[in-house]
């Protein structure tokens, strides 16, 4: 699974790295690092709970086969 | 209250009987629950326009949706923060930073002060919160069997907390606790009074801090930066300024109202307590149902928005109590589910000014209910007395006397 990262919609609510701070680092003042994030198998469902918990809807979970690939 | 007429372009059939301050529930009501007196709008259309609807008694357009208010307080550009809302109290227009500057002031303010309140941060704030929540609990629960939790619990932790932050005694607590009520409930006499005496104090502080350095916020304003230049007297004012208000009063009512809650709520309250690990998500979700500010913004341009025709200098609200309870946003939005995921509420705002102080106002809230269930057995409302509550710019719960004998 990978995750879409919408970087100018962050505004860092880091409700994401409450769930899974693993998956999603945050800079100095706690906005998301840019880059799209590939989850591992045993992170997935943390990270899809952390990508839905944004307020910004900044964060896109891509399930296409590629992505899962 | 004076009200001002409905302006023209507004059409009659979108005019609607609703306001944050004159509402059936929105005045001090023992036993009230504003929250659910406002989620009432959801019955009606997504957007209507309320003709006395802020403190001083303006119309504004009334924004009911979860989706609709992202947009306005995502676009900055349409729906402009700067309404000198405190400053205009004295008659003058300079605006607290960062909350009602524009992007990109916005950003270079934001940026300087992020740090300073980040999720990072507040994990070296923590131990110290903790302490504070535990002296003042020990203190209740060996004093006797009930209490009045704002004024014994509320106040005295979040306030003293954020003194500390801003490098300001503790002892003047109950100083700053009056002006602060004065400033957002007080009338039309104590709240400019009110603001001229914050305005005096920031400023002086301010003086001090330049003259005698220490290690608080203040001093990290005074010598900051942006742009390679030091701040403006005005704008270390707004920042001083903005902090005090925004930190005095708000944590400590959503601490209030998520302890009313489980007053009331004995189930929810035994299974906490039982199982603290469940604390965080409730924390979210009693953010949700009872959050306490309404954002407004002014159109900066015409603009068509969801079939209301809204016209440059018009007050756009968007209320977080109202987004929360949106239906189409939260399943059973009226009641409380305290193990609800899928939880993205709007307590803090959305857009670019996403409250910057949330990180500690969230962790604070959590440790006071942590820290509360872990020292204070099954607890009720006291008998014959009720909670006063109220709604307007910032919803606020006056007392709340518990009692667990």
């Amino acid at each position: 699974m990978r995750i879409i990262v919408h970087k100018a919609r962050c505004q860092g609510h880091a409700r994401c790295s409450a769930q899974a701070p693993d998956v999603f680092r945050l800079d100095d003042e706690g906005y998301i690092l840019p880059g799209d994030i590939e989850v591992g198998e045993g992170e997935q469902l943390l990270a899809s709970r952390g990508a839905r918990s944004c307020p910004e809807r900044a964060l896109e979970l891509d399930r296409t086969p590629a992505a899962r690939g | 209250m004076a009200v001002n007429p409905v302006p023209d372009h507004v059409p009659p059939e979108m005019v609607r009987d609703f306001s944050l301050f004159t509402s059936p529930g929105m005045a001090p009501t023992p036993n009230g629950d504003p929250h659910a007196a406002v989620a009432c709008v959801h019955s009606g259309p997504p957007i209507f326009y309320s003709p006395c609807n802020t403190r001083d008694g303006r119309g504004t357009w009334v924004v009911t949706r979860a989706t609709d208010q992202r947009r306005v307080l995502q676009d900055a550009e349409t729906f402009s923060s700067h309404r000198s809302i405190f400053s205009s109290a004295l008659g003058e227009s300079w605006p607290m930073i960062p909350l009602e500057l524009d992007p990109p002031a916005h950003g270079v303010f934001r940026s300087l002060l992020n740090p300073l309140l980040s999720p990072k941060r507040v994990v070296v704030l923590e131990p110290k919160v903790r302490e504070r929540a535990i002296t003042l609990i020990d203190r209740i629960a060996a004093s006797g069997t009930s209490c009045d939790v704002m004024k014994d619990f509320a106040f005295p932790f979040t306030v003293s907390i954020f003194l500390r932050l801003l490098g300001l005694p503790d002892h003047r607590l109950d100083t700053f606790v009056g002006w602060a009520k004065d400033l957002l409930h007080g009338d039309d006499v104590k709240r400019p009074a009110a603001a001229q005496t914050i305005v005096a104090f920031i400023d002086e502080l301010a003086t001090k801090r330049r003259k005698e350095p220490a290690d608080d916020f203040m001093t990290f304003i005074v010598q900051a930066q942006v742009e390679r230049r030091r701040l403006t007297e005005e704008e270390v004012r707004g920042i001083g300024v903005l902090v005090f208000v925004a930190g005095l009063d708000t944590v400590a009512a959503a601490i209030g109202f998520g302890l009313a809650y489980l007053a009331r709520n004995l189930k929810d309250q035994d299974l906490l307590r039982r199982e603290p690990d469940r604390i965080v998500l409730a924390a979210e979700e009693l953010l949700r149902a009872y959050p306490t500010v309404q954002i407004i913004r002014v159109a900066t341009k015409d603009i068509d928005f969801e079939g209301a025709p809204i016209r440059k200098g018009d007050y756009v609200s968007c209320a977080t109590m109202i987004a929360n309870r949106d239906p189409a946003e939260f399943e059973c939005p009226n009641t409380v589910d305290l193990a609800r995921e899928d939880n993205r509420h709007a307590a803090f705002g959305y857009g670019p000014h996403r409250c910057l102080g949330s990180h500690l106002a969230r962790r604070e809230i959590v440790i006071g209910l942590e820290e509360w269930l872990a020292r204070i057995p099954a607890f009720r409302i006291k008998k014959a007395t009720a909670p006063i509550t109220s709604g307007g710019h910032v919803f606020g719960i006056e007392n709340l006397i518990l009692d667990w004998s």
